[in-house]
């Protein structure tokens, strides 16, 4: 990798992402016109970035499936399906109208027939989860499985309803070893991302902006 | 003076900030004093983490096995602290398992995390000196943007390739049910790992193993045991002990009726 490239890549790019990290925050924090303009103006570029990405996405799915198509990879026959309907749909986007009544009527009549296929999936996904977490092989299991079903039964009224002491222990570990483990884990899991931040603006991580052969 | 000080400093910070600047500038102070000693020599030492030691073993099970290995960065993009979480991680695996010649696949929801998750990969390769292993669009899939559409293609890419190793790790929500799950069916070593609250408790029921919360953060650092990025985790702690103590103040004084700690936070 050319001296030229290694700069670009490893100091160029973290410049970029260091100013428009500050910007950010600064427009965030302080109520100072220039920087919300600035921070608006980063926002605007990030979302053209953005949308530019979806070719990118387009590029790798078509270069997959053709790919798998040629060679007549397993399931050759879905991959060349998926590519003429994502052909499809885009001519057919552009001739009639993305907005019209005709695209989103036949859109959402896919996606959402789909979409709802895989929510009911979850129930028996769930299921066979259930099956093989709550099973008392120890004590640690016991216990688990116990406070689960104690769950279970506050969300049952005709189980619960004649054992109103059930109902108390049930909401009493909702609302609190529940409830200080959630909000221990939101406030840490905060704390934790910003120092991963830092860690990658300051190229100690090994993600996209640490070049191999730079610093 | 202090309403002087308070009125100065409520016109440049926005309204209800000013708790929330306070507290980034003293994990920021603390973040580089911390890095300042790691620069020095100064060392930390860091608890063993169960999820990470199943890292390696899964790695050398799937070269026992023959298999791939498939990291999950969910289902945001690089806008999330989890995804960068999770590509992070994959930069560490693909190295490791690409020096004993293994694959590692990642498919992505956001077509940006693509991008990112390509440069990583080859830079994983050139590191791990394997850069003749790397071709673009091998090892980065991107099945489309929606939830779902991802957790089935992620389940369709699992069942074709069946990884020996699974990692969760990023953001996610019901889709780690039909994603694990399937995992789970094909035999593969999995661990999970999201600060989501809803997504946890499905981790902990699916998967093998699992960081829990800030875990996933400090998971890079402990895997590789850099000593600067180990020094980082110390300012982390360090954060969370004031927070500790604040809490505990905040508590003491509710209690006796008085509420400093709440105006203090702009509560």
């Amino acid at each position: 990798m050319s001296a030229t490239s290694t700069y670009v890549r490893t100091y160029l790019t973290r410049i970029v992402v260091v100013v428009a990290a500050v910007a950010t925050l600064a427009g965030y924090y302080f109520a100072y016109e220039p920087i919300s303009t600035v921070s608006n103006e980063l926002n605007i570029w990030s979302s053209l970035i953005t949308s530019f990405t979806l070719f990118v996405g387009l590029i790798s799915v078509f270069a997959r499936y053709s790919r798998s198509v040629m060679n007549r990879d397993n399931n050759w026959p879905f991959h060349l399906y998926c590519l003429a309907m994502i052909v499809v749909w885009i001519i057919w986007g552009n001739m009639i109208g993305m907005y019209s009544t005709l695209y989103q009527t036949l859109y959402m009549s896919t996606k959402i027939t789909l979409h709802i296929t895989i929510i009911g999936q979850l129930i028996f996904f769930s299921v066979s989860g259930m099956y093989r977490t709550f099973r008392i092989k120890s004590l640690r299991t016991a216990v688990f499985a116990f406070f689960t079903v104690l769950i279970v039964f506050l969300n049952m009224p005709p189980l619960i309803a004649p054992f109103p002491a059930l109902s108390t222990a049930a909401y009493w570990l909702l609302d609190n070893p529940q409830m200080a483990a959630a909000r221990a884990m939101v406030m840490c899991g905060g704390i934790g991302g910003v120092i991963l931040g830092i860690r990658i603006l300051l190229g100690i991580e090994k993600g996209a902006l640490r070049v191999t052969g730079g610093d | 003076m202090m309403q002087i000080v308070t009125s100065v400093v409520g016109e440049i910070i926005r309204t209800g900030r000013v708790a929330q600047f306070a507290f980034l500038a003293l994990l920021a102070i603390f973040t580089s004093y911390a890095y300042s000693l790691g620069r020095k020599g100064r060392t930390w030492d860091i608890r063993p983490l169960e999820g990470l030691d199943a890292i390696d073993e899964g790695i050398g099970r799937s070269a026992e096995m023959g298999r791939p290995i498939l990291l999950l960065p969910g289902i945001s993009g690089l806008n999330n602290a989890q995804t960068m979480a999770g590509l992070t991680m994959y930069g560490e695996v693909t190295e490791r398992a690409a020096k004993i010649g293994l694959d590692t696949h990642t498919i992505m929801t956001s077509t940006q995390a693509v991008t990112a998750a390509e440069a990583i990969a080859r830079d994983a390769f050139v590191r791990a000196g394997k850069p003749e292993m790397y071709s673009p669009g091998k090892y980065v899939r991107w099945f489309g943007g929606g939830q779902f559409v991802y957790a089935v293609g992620a389940a369709g890419h699992i069942m074709e390739m069946r990884p020996a190793l699974l990692i969760y790790m990023g953001y996610f929500l019901a889709d780690v049910i039909v994603t694990a799950e399937t995992g789970a069916r094909i035999g593969a070593v999995s661990i999970g790992s999201t600060t989501d609250q809803s997504a946890t408790p499905l981790m902990g029921m699916f998967c093998d193993y699992m960081l829990i919360g800030e875990e996933m953060y400090a998971a890079s650092a402990e895997i590789t045991r850099n000593p600067l990025a180990i020094a980082t985790l110390a300012g982390e702690d360090w954060m969370k002990l004031i927070v500790l103590i604040l809490m505990v103040v905040g508590v003491l004084a509710n209690m006796a009726s008085n509420n400093f700690v709440w105006q203090l936070l702009g509560m």
